[in-house]
């Protein structure tokens, strides 16, 4: 379960372009929850995903993990139970190093790094049976380095690391905005199974409102640093693209006449 | 072609001590590839960790210390300098290099107040080198047998160690240092104790290379990097970079190499005060082959910061 209690972060605080980003923000996601938050740009859901991993101290406000309070633990703390795809391919995972290598970082997110050879035989081969679901034949390409990887393969392999382990909590920012729509799909389809199969606790940013409707147990709108809509339960399953796209829009009047 | 013989012939008499040099400072050919490579922590501590581990293990040596234990005593200092070096850079948010030569600086002041003075001979003393199995103590063969077992013991080591699960995740620092993060690593200790190791080499060098030679110096690091860093180009381009194996062993043939094409030209009749403008523009050479390859005007001039390593 993830709980955050109203969460502040001001950038350039006191200073003329001063900008609140979470302006007391209170959230809960049950265990085993899948959210979609969205929301238009800079509204602070990228904000919000940093302030969870631990990337972004808050100014004032509470975050925690299945009743654990993590606010004041540093990033690489807080990866024992949180895991996370960026919109960038290029952020999740290390370019000059093999696919291989890659997973191996993944699965050792949570446990103790130990003077044990890395690589075995036992964990390649569990490897290529992980990679060979995604169907981009990733699991024959194990010593390839993945600066070589296209930019849809790399984000399918972020996909397969992070929710390798079954994390306490899964992040996605805009995970598939740089694919293209045919790899986006191919990304958010491997998402949605090991989401489902996994009963994982899961958090998606994205500005795909189809996507915001097909999948998710609850939709979160995000305005200026607060949440400005929940829609969950039967009016989740009934909601439209059209219906979504409308709080865009008033959002636009109100902030037109607000002016 | 009398030029020609003449140069063979003083040039062949050297190779042995030049092999005997290079294989010893090979070890800060290690301690510049680690950070610039591996960590991709553009890192100048070398300079001065290098005759701290000589002025360390000169000192003791003269104190009647066990050689080994010297170089021991040494290699701790050099830690300890690469782990200050990483820390001011994490701390203060310093660029690494401006760390480093910061670093450098102040280790001037430390080695000299370490010896009490400039220079130390510790000719006659005892040295590891006259442990050498099979071989008359004080000749080049039996400094090539010790800096040889104990640059291949390194190799091994780091080989071994770059592939456990630890290593893994020291190597992933240094290539994404965010996704290291998000992967559970800490990227300060992996950098405090990766610059420590590659300081811990450099000063290693130092030591081996005053009980070598049979003094100290504090001036004996100066121009150390850009040597070191001409090795590693070479190394790299004779074995490449591609693996960790590939990698590890560049230093190594990299620095025997480079050393004898030094005394090479210097046998050659090349006065030895133009050898680092040599060195020097040799690295520049190697430094600019990319862009040149690429041609002029192509990108515009780079944003200051965005310069490569
Ligand atoms: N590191 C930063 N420094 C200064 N301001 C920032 C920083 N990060 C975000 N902001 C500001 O905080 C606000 C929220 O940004 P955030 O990135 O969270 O928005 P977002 O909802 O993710 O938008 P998008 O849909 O464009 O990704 C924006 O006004 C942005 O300019
Ligand atoms: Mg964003």
């Amino acid at each position: 379960m993830l709980e955050i209690r109203s969460a502040r972060k001001v950038f350039y605080a006191g200073q003329a372009d001063e900008k609140v980003a979470l302006d007391n923000l209170d959230l809960t996601l049950q265990t085993g929850e899948f959210g979609v938050v969205i929301g238009s740009n800079g509204a602070g859901k990228s904000t919000m995903l940093n302030a969870i991993s631990g990337a972004l101290p808050l100014d004032s406000g509470q975050i925690l993990i299945n009743g654990d309070d993590v606010t004041n633990t540093p990033v690489h703390t807080r990866a024992t139970r949180i895991a996370r795809v960026f919109q960038d391919p290029m952020l999740g995972t290390a370019a000059s190093m093999t696919v291989a290598e890659n997973m191996l970082l993944a699965e050792l997110r949570s446990t103790k790094r130990t003077l044990a050879r890395g690589l075995n035989a036992k964990r390649l081969a569990d490897y290529k049976e992980r990679l060979s679901a995604l169907g981009l034949g990733l699991e024959n390409r194990l010593e390839t380095k993945v600066e070589l990887l296209s930019g849809g393969q790399r984000q399918s392999l972020s996909l397969i690391m992070a929710v390798g382990g079954s994390p306490d909590l899964l992040l996605l920012d805009e995970h598939t905005a740089a694919l293209d729509p045919r790899t986006a799909d191919l990304v958010m389809q491997a998402t949605v199974r090991a989401v489902d199969n996994l009963k994982l606790t899961t958090l998606m940013v994205t500005h795909n409102m189809q996507h915001a409707v097909d999948y998710g147990h609850r939709v979160i709108m995000l305005d200026a640093g607060r949440v400005k809509l929940e829609i969950g339960g039967a009016e989740k399953a009934n909601v439209t693209v059209a219906k979504l796209v409308e709080h865009f829009a008033v959002k636009t009047d109100a902030m037109m006449l607000g002016a | 072609m009398e030029f020609l013989s003449s140069t063979f012939t003083s040039y062949m008499a050297l190779v042995p001590v030049t092999l005997s040099q290079s294989l010893i400072l090979a070890f800060v050919v290690m301690g510049i590839m680690i950070p610039f490579r591996t960590l991709h922590f553009p890192d100048l501590t070398s300079e001065g960790a290098y005759p701290l581990g000589g002025c360390v293990c000169g000192v003791l040596i003269a104190a009647g210390v066990n050689p080994a234990l010297a170089i021991v005593a040494a290699l701790l200092c050099g830690f300890l300098a690469g782990c200050c070096t990483a820390l001011i850079h994490l701390r203060f948010r310093i660029h690494t290099l401006l760390a480093g030569i910061l670093m450098m600086t102040m280790l001037y002041s430390i080695n000299l107040r370490i010896m009490g003075k400039s220079n130390l001979s510790i000719f006659g003393s005892d040295s590891v080198y006259n442990w050498a199995p099979f071989v008359t103590p004080g000749f080049p063969a039996s400094k090539i047998i010790i800096a040889g077992i104990i640059g291949a013991g390194v190799f091994l080591a780091l080989n071994w160690f770059f592939k456990t699960e630890k290593g893994t995740a020291l190597r992933a620092v240094g290539s994404n240092p965010a996704m290291a993060e998000a992967q559970g690593i800490s990227v300060w200790v992996s950098t405090i104790v990766g610059v420590g190791l590659a300081s811990a080499f450099s000063a290693t060098s130092g030591a081996l290379m005053v009980q070598s030679q049979g003094f100290a110096d504090v001036n004996m690091g100066l121009g150390i990097l850009i040597n070191g860093l001409a090795a590693l180009m070479i190394g790299e381009a004779v074995v490449g970079k591609q693996s960790v194996f590939r990698q590890l062993l560049a230093p190594f043939v990299g620095a025997i190499i480079y050393y004898q094409l030094v005394s090479l030209c210097l046998a050659a009749g090349m006065p030895p005060p133009d050898l680092k403008l040599a060195t020097g523009l040799f690295v520049l050479a190697m430094l600019a082959l990319p862009s040149l390859k690429r041609g002029r005007g192509a990108g515009g001039t780079p944003a200051r910061e965005k310069f490569r390593e």
